[in-house]
């Protein structure tokens, strides 16, 4: 046994002695000598006390218990004095995100109703705090594990692509899914310390097999998106990436060439990040919203008040037939809709009788020409 | 003795094991160790507090911790010296890693309540009667039909499984959902 290992029994048999009724004044001077004669035992003591110490919050959970009852395990979210509704009713406003709530059902609720009188002290600066905390919890899963070993471990890589007008699900040794996109491509490396997708070119859309001992880092050049278990989708572009995050939070590191503070950004759920030359912009829509950046894994794409030219960019991307726009004003016309991707020719159809637009078509391409 | 610094200690430092362990167990490849490692770091840290109290603790426990280990490693002929290398690269990480001490009370509670889930069932049982419900050893010891004794054990054993459990917690379990609903009930009952 490790001597810290046995200290920390130790300390623990300590603990549960000094809590008995037959403690007595000899023994804390037994206990005195003891904590005084390291520093490690101290140190240990002290752990053990004040986990003990928080232990009783548990108490908060036990105001509904019969004395002497046990409750069963997990009961705490199913309880019907922990519901929801009723508990949200006694507490202070909502200051709560529904991100935060998400995360805080159940148990919490209860804490909200029981706990209150015990834990009265820390709550308003706990519940600030809050938001704060559980963002970063999840900063804390999205942080890169595996810097230590990544060096030691040479992994095979395997790659994956798709043809123009393809979409493909592909699933990674990790249990992780990827969807790419039209005429895209990644290589997949799974080492002990780190899942490794290169993306080579066009998008692809994650769901992580949660692991927080290895990250899923999607790479794009120097660019590093990188998450524990949630959804994302990375793209790349010609002069950089967007991620699309649906779920979870992931992290994003850009790079030396970016200014300080965008070198490094956590992406929750409805972010919308495009990372170009000269910077990263980041758009927080509602996740719902997100989800339709992503409405190519079902061969549909949806454009809200989108710009002619980034609509028909968005085409492109999936099909061999190029659509061109060769003026400004044509490009500037706002278009909206639900299309399917892989009909290019309905889409041109819409635009000449909704925008009086004049397809020419020249051998693989449709030059679109306003009347 | 000096109370005011077991707390301080309590607060400021031990709130960190989670990340300080992992972080051991990253720069260090030997994992029986991890335990001592994590023990020698409280105790530098510790000692030094007694003289006077790091301004900022957290970086100052991980400052100790990677002193430790780049003096190990120096000492080591195992480990290549790489590693000691990549300890630089994590520095930059430390500080963006937020501190666990700011979870909120709630999501404490979350925990706690998982964690006194996962002790065995009579270690369990031991803890809810004396912490929960104030029954005393002795009484446990009647309620349950066992000694005294066996009663002390488990205490012994609950308060080591809860410490690993609250302080040395694996965060995997931790993960957020998006749920659209929840919000808009929220909303709805505030009006």
């Amino acid at each position: 046994m490790d001597s810290s290992t046995k200290i920390e029994r130790t300390a623990a048999g300590w603990l549960a002695r000094r809590d008995a009724n037959t403690w007595s004044d000899e023994d804390q001077a037994e206990l005195n000598v003891w904590l005084e004669t390291a520093i490690a035992h101290r140190v240990a003591y002290i752990r053990l006390q004040s986990a003990w110490q928080q232990a009783g919050r548990l108490k908060a959970l036990g105001a509904g218990v019969p004395r002497g009852q046990i409750p069963s395990k997990g009961q705490w979210t199913l309880s019907p004095f922990f519901s929801h509704g009723e508990a949200v009713e006694e507490s202070s406003p909502p200051t709560v995100s529904g991100q935060a709530e998400s995360l805080s059902n159940g148990v919490v609720s209860g804490w909200h109703r029981h706990g209150a009188k015990q834990l009265r002290r820390p709550r308003s600066k706990r519940r600030g705090w809050l938001k704060m905390g559980l963002l970063a919890v999840c900063l804390l899963l999205a942080v890169p594990l595996g810097l230590g070993l990544r060096r030691y471990t040479a992994v095979q890589s395997t790659a994956y692509s798709t043809p123009m007008g393809g979409t493909q699900t592909v699933s990674l040794d990790d249990g992780s899914q990827a969807v790419l996109s039209s005429d895209s491509s990644v290589a997949a490396a799974m080492s002990r310390s780190e899942r490794h997708i290169d993306l080579q070119q066009g998008e692809a859309f994650f769901e992580v097999a949660k692991d927080a001992q290895r990250p899923f880092v999607v790479a794009v050049g120097d660019r590093r998106v990188i998450a524990v278990g949630t959804r994302f989708s990375v793209r790349r572009n010609a002069d950089g990436l967007r991620v699309v995050v649906t779920e979870g939070i992931v992290r994003l590191e850009t790079g030396a060439d970016m200014p300080a503070q965008q070198r490094v950004m956590r992406l929750p759920a409805g972010s919308v990040a495009l990372v170009g030359k000269n910077g990263v912009s980041i758009q927080s829509v509602p996740v719902d919203k997100a989800e339709e950046y992503l409405s190519w894994r079902s061969g549909f794409v949806v454009f809200r008040d989108t710009s002619l030219a980034d609509a028909v960019a968005e085409f492109n991307r999936y099909s061999a037939q190029k659509l061109v726009v060769n003026d400004a004003q044509t490009a500037a016309i706002r278009v909206g809709g639900h299309f399917r991707l892989s009909n290019t020719e309905a889409f041109v159809r819409l635009l000449e009788q909704g925008f009086s637009i004049r397809p020419e078509r020249l051998g693989d391409r449709i030059v679109l020409h306003s009347e | 003795m000096n109370e005011a610094l077991d707390v301080w200690f309590a607060s400021e430092i031990l709130v960190h094991e989670a990340s300080l362990v992992r972080y051991l167990a990253r720069v260090w490849p030997h994992r029986d160790e991890i335990h001592d490692l994590r023990q020698e770091v409280y105790v530098k840290v510790y000692e030094a507090s007694t003289k006077a109290r790091p301004k900022s603790p957290k970086s100052f426990l991980f400052a100790s911790a990677r002193h430790l280990i780049t003096d190990r490693l120096r000492r080591s002929r195992v480990v290549s010296i790489e590693a000691a290398g990549d300890l630089e690269a994590f520095n930059v990480l430390i500080d963006e890693i937020s501190p666990e001490k700011e979870t909120g009370a709630r999501q404490e509670l979350k925990r706690l309540a998982e964690a006194f889930d996962r002790l065995p069932n009579r270690c369990r049982e031991v803890v809810w009667l004396r912490r929960v419900q104030d029954f005393s050893q002795k009484e446990v010891a009647a309620h349950m039909g066992i000694s005294e004794k066996t009663v002390e054990k488990q205490l012994a054993k609950g308060a080591r499984l809860i410490a690993d459990y609250v302080y040395g917690r694996t965060s995997s379990r931790i993960h957020p959902r998006e749920t659209g609903t929840e919000e808009r009930s929220e909303e709805n009952v505030h009006g």
